[in-house]
């Protein structure tokens, strides 16, 4: 059994008439410790998923379990927040307090944990996303990227086993996006967090251990990334498109070109090197 | 526009009355207004004087931001002045009298004590929100309503409105800028015309704000969420408030000041046969 369980999973919006926004009959297992990207074009069911995985939306049909709660459970809801920690897009409106550290402290404040244990928490949690200079300051003059940082930290203080960064990077520059993702597969390796990663920018999924693809509010595809951008015409219609380096083999092979299924920039060169 | 609006008037400095407790701070500012409001003698404006020239040495901050503050009730004192001359009542000792108007020492010396009463009143309330950071004049606030708590007042929860508040004043006021510079790119003209038009050239920049704070509540409301907050009624605290010798030296030092005051108020009527003014 896996850490997150989906088990034939609806969810309409019933106010929403033009876009179906929802999830439908999905089911899923997220392994423990896993580093799963989630992709899908707006309106896909992508944070239909994520709100569902901590509670924020219940299912209509079908049952979600973390670790084995129900999220349904409703005196259990703070045990699967805390487990699941859930990071947004704009990193300005996920701050409550003024300071960097208070704003940490935040969460564990609400948990009613002791004052020893969160400052230990705060100085882990800050060490995590590395911006321990940056205690006492304020959030105002951070790039984005350090923000979206901060935001991951004062997630980290409640010590979830899993992290969910609901398109954490769309509202970032490159190098903004970078750090996070930086940040989010250091956690993943070195605290064995599970990290479910929500984007549209390709280049995120490629180091992935499992991609997902959403289209409509289902899974359109699901496997390792080399297998799932090994089906353009599955990710075509979802309506998204492959990393460059894929499109670009891809683009040469049907030129007659012998060049291998590649995701990264390096392998093309490395493939575009070696034809004769 | 600057960022700094967000520490309001808050001078930085590293100094006794900054380091002082925010409860203690503001405990010892109700017990100056009511210092100054006993005042009965225009006498124990010295003390008042005095006190208030040792704060504001122990502060670090600049004289000229302190006077800043009366700066802006000038207006108001001197009318109250005006108006306490004139229609001030019951004076005997007439220095200028014509047709119904009648100026007497007794109006005079009123009217000194009302303008100093506000001048002072402003000058140690302002002392206290230069002195320490908003954020800690709000732990301050919620920790002494916390008795409030007895009879089911939310005093957290208006002191994370009052904290959110204070986080988004910047962001809103860098919305402000973007959205009248989008505006602007657009060929709208904010300087120009009457009132009445520029008031209404402020549409197009009110309403997108207006909804891009609706927005950002909605996902500050699911932030709160997914940091579970409400989770416990037994909330614990990350940044504890320690009363210090500092504010014990304030305690000793305001208490010596009101003594002095009730003093001077019960004796100096036997001793100079008058007193002036209430």
């Amino acid at each position: 059994m896996g850490i997150i369980e989906l088990k034939n999973v609806s969810f309409d919006y019933e106010s929403d008439n033009t876009l179906s926004r929802g999830v439908k009959n999905l089911s899923l297992t997220i392994e423990k410790g896993s580093f799963v990207v989630l992709l899908g074009h707006n309106g896909s069911g992508k944070s239909t998923l994520a709100k569902l995985l901590n509670g924020f939306l219940l299912p209509g049909e079908g049952d979600v379990f973390i670790n084995g709660i129900n999220t349904k459970e409703k005196e259990r809801i703070f045990e699967i927040r805390t487990k699941v920690g859930l990071v947004f897009q704009n990193p300005d409106n996920q701050m409550v307090a003024s300071i960097i550290e208070d704003d940490l402290a935040f969460g564990p404040e609400n948990l009613g944990v002791p004052r020893d244990e969160i400052i230990k928490r705060v100085d882990w949690a800050l060490d995590a996303v590395k911006m321990s200079e940056y205690r006492s300051g304020t959030p105002y003059k951070l790039s984005g990227g350090q923000k979206q940082r901060i935001a991951i930290a004062a997630i980290l203080a409640m010590l979830p086993e899993i992290l969910i960064l609901d398109e954490a990077t769309a509202m970032l520059d490159p190098r903004g996006r970078a750090e996070v993702m930086e940040t989010a597969k250091r956690l993943n390796k070195e605290n064995k967090m599970t990290v479910i990663h929500i984007t549209h920018y390709m280049d995120e999924a490629i180091d992935a251990d499992e991609v997902i693809v959403l289209n409509d509010g289902e899974i359109a595809i699901q496997g390792s990334p080399e297998f799932v951008f090994g089906h353009p015409e599955i990710i075509k219609e979802a309506g998204l498109e492959l990393p460059t380096a894929t499109k670009v083999a891809g683009l040469l092979r049907e030129k007659g070109f012998d060049i291998p299924l590649v995701l990264r920039d390096e392998e093309l060169a490395e493939a575009v090197c070696q034809l004769r | 526009m600057s960022r700094d609006i967000t520490f309001g008037q808050f001078y930085p400095a590293n100094s006794f009355v900054h380091k002082m407790d925010p409860r203690a701070k503001l405990v010892l500012v109700i017990a100056y207004i009511v210092a100054v409001f006993l005042v009965k003698s225009l006498y124990s404006y010295i003390a008042i004087a005095v006190f208030l020239i040792a704060a504001v040495l122990g502060s670090r901050v600049p004289v000229k931001s302190v006077l800043k503050s009366v700066r802006g009730i000038l207006v108001i004192v001197i009318l109250t002045a005006i108006l306490n001359i004139f229609f001030f009542s019951g004076g005997e000792r007439v220095l200028f009298s014509w047709w119904k108007i009648k100026i007497t020492v007794e109006a005079l010396l009123f009217a000194l004590h009302m303008a100093l009463r506000l001048i002072f009143l402003v000058i140690g309330t302002t002392l206290l929100t230069l002195t320490t950071t908003p954020m800690n004049l709000t732990d301050g606030m919620e920790s002494l309503m916390s008795p409030l708590k007895l009879i089911k007042v939310p005093v957290h929860d208006l002191a994370i409105i009052m904290s959110i508040a204070l986080r988004f004043i910047p962001i809103l006021i860098e919305e402000v800028d973007k959205i009248m510079l989008a505006q602007k790119a657009r060929g709208a003209d904010f300087e120009s015309g009457g009132l009445i038009k520029r008031a209404k050239a402020l549409l197009p920049v009110l309403i997108p704000l207006f909804i891009s704070a609706f927005r950002r509540a909605d996902e500050l409301a699911l932030a709160l969420d997914a940091r579970c907050y409400n989770a416990t009624p037994k909330r614990t605290k990350y940044k504890v408030l320690k009363l210090g010798w500092r504010d014990a030296v304030g305690v000793i030092i305001l208490a010596i000041l009101i003594a002095a005051i009730a003093a001077v108020n019960a004796s100096f009527w036997g001793l100079f046969g008058f007193s002036f003014g209430v």
